[in-house]
């Protein structure tokens, strides 16, 4: 009995050492990574998972992935709900005149890099060749915070003199996932005359062949601006924020980290080719645009 | 005897003439073989040359006649679905860093020059009817301007020094400096 009785007590004290050891991981400061939701919210993990894990093995820290609604974004940052953000670029200039998010990098994808633009498309031989062809046709766009599917198109048919609230016969917004790739198979299968295409997602699905180069006559693209980007709290140290950022800029395609027993490479899966450092000067045309189609964060009623 | 040494002699004259007239009868065609394998190089550069300019010509026509037609963003994608079959054709990099040039994308029209360059060094030559040394060189110098300004403002900015290496990498091309 006297055996058994000392038997638990090594077996204790162990388990209280392991616990200690174990604890010294969870010990580690937590921070909660905002990422706007693309599609939904197991794909958004799925892509963002190993940045998380190579982000928090470089900075000593816990780094939980969040996925947000785009809608619900603004108002979960100004709860305190996240300390950095992945956003797209329209969202991180609403988060920083209105919450003073400070800018980390942008990611880069595609022939613009860490940029992108807008296009507005139509079916090759439908007869729409011009802006001025666009009144009273039918057009899709894509979700309205969309930079690029959305803000710059509408600019782009304003600056032409055209209001799209009354020079179309009609506009929609599809609903559900992809919705950038569903506006342009809109105009490709014929249901809509125009869309508004993202130039990347364009890119994308010529460079993977789901449709051709020649599908689409490109009436106007706006003119380039950034793209999805990194922000940081403004509470947060200035120290750890560089650190985020080094770590971003120094990711590499070879870049591996370990998830479910697994090495996955930190890029690929993010579907990013790298970051690069801009400058909040540079989203200046994002606000510019964001004014004259009185959308946040400048909107009025 | 005499006769016997006449055919002799007449056998031995008519050897060596024989000899000397094969002698003859080579020494040109050995003069013209040297010149053939010169000859055939220079032929054989000029049909590649030709053959390839009539390739490229025909793969890439309709990305440079949309570009011509004023339709950058269009002639853009059409490279993209090139790119599948010839990923690493040094004429794709070319005409994509003139494309993003005039869509604005300085740094990336940079970038992609100097994969193209890298790859073929005859757009750098003058007098190569694949030159692009003039657009290159207005392009550097623009950079140097744009990016340069940006980098000097911002003197720990990785990005801005990234963009700006490729510059110096074209400039340092164009003055004939190698890899």
């Amino acid at each position: 009995m006297r055996v058994k009785r000392g038997t638990a007590l090594t077996i204790l004290v162990l388990l209280g050492l392991c616990a200690g050891g174990c604890d010294r991981a969870s010990e580690r400061p937590v921070y909660r990574l905002g990422l706007m939701n693309c599609n939904s919210e197991q794909e958004t993990l799925a892509r963002f998972r190993p940045l998380a894990r190579y982000l928090s093995e470089k900075l000593g820290v816990e780094l939980e992935p969040v996925p947000v609604d785009t809608q619900d974004f603004e108002e979960g940052f100004a709860r305190g709900e996240y300390d950095f953000t992945h956003s797209n670029s329209l969202l991180y200039v609403i988060l920083k005149e209105n919450h003073d998010l400070r800018l980390v990098a942008a990611e880069k994808r595609g022939a613009f890099g860490s940029r992108t633009a807008g296009a507005i498309i139509a079916r090759r031989g439908s007869g729409i060749e011009t802006l001025a062809d666009l009144k009273g046709k039918r057009m899709l766009f894509g979700p309205q915070l969309a930079p690029t599917g959305y803000l710059a198109q509408y600019d782009l048919m304003l600056a032409a003199g055209l209001d799209p609230e009354r020079d179309l016969a009609y506009y929609a917004i599809p609903s559900g996932s992809f919705k950038h790739e569903k506006v342009i198979y809109g105009v490709y299968f014929g249901e809509y005359d125009v869309a508004a295409a993202p130039a990347l997602d364009l890119e994308l699905m010529t460079r993977e062949g789901k449709v051709a180069a020649d599908d689409f006559v490109v009436l106007a693209q706006s003119q380039i601006i950034p793209y999805c980007t990194f922000g940081a709290h403004a509470r947060l140290d200035p120290k750890l924020v560089e650190k985020f950022r080094a770590a971003l800029l120094a990711l590499t395609p070879e870049e591996t980290v370990e998830i479910d027993g697994e090495r996955v490479g930190v890029l690929k899966s993010a579907w990013i080719e790298g970051f690069e450092q801009l400058i909040d000067s540079d989203y200046d045309p994002i606000r510019a645009m964001a004014r004259r189609v009185n959308m946040p964060p400048y909107q009025q009623f | 005897m005499g006769d016997r040494f006449d055919r002799l002699m007449l056998l031995g004259l008519t050897l060596t003439l024989g000899f000397l007239a094969l002698l003859l009868l080579q020494a040109p065609a050995r003069h013209d073989g040297a010149l053939r394998p010169a000859l055939a190089r220079a032929l054989e550069r000029d049909m590649a040359l030709q053959a390839r300019l009539a390739l490229l010509g025909r793969i890439y026509g309709p990305v440079e006649e949309l570009a011509a037609a004023g339709a950058p963003e269009q002639a853009l994608l059409k490279l993209e679905e090139l790119n599948r079959q010839y990923p690493g054709e040094a004429h794709g990099q070319i005409l994509k860093g003139e494309i993003l040039r005039r869509l604005g994308a300085l740094p990336e029209a940079a970038a992609s020059f100097a994969r193209g360059v890298r790859l073929d060094g005859d757009y750098l030559e003058e007098r190569s009817p694949l030159t692009r040394r003039t657009e290159i060189r207005q392009l550097v110098e623009e950079g140097l301007a744009t990016v340069g300004e940006r980098a000097r403002a911002h003197p720990d900015n990785p990005t801005f020094s990234a963009q700006l290496r490729e510059l110096y990498y074209l400039q340092s091309r164009l003055a004939g400096g190698c890899e």
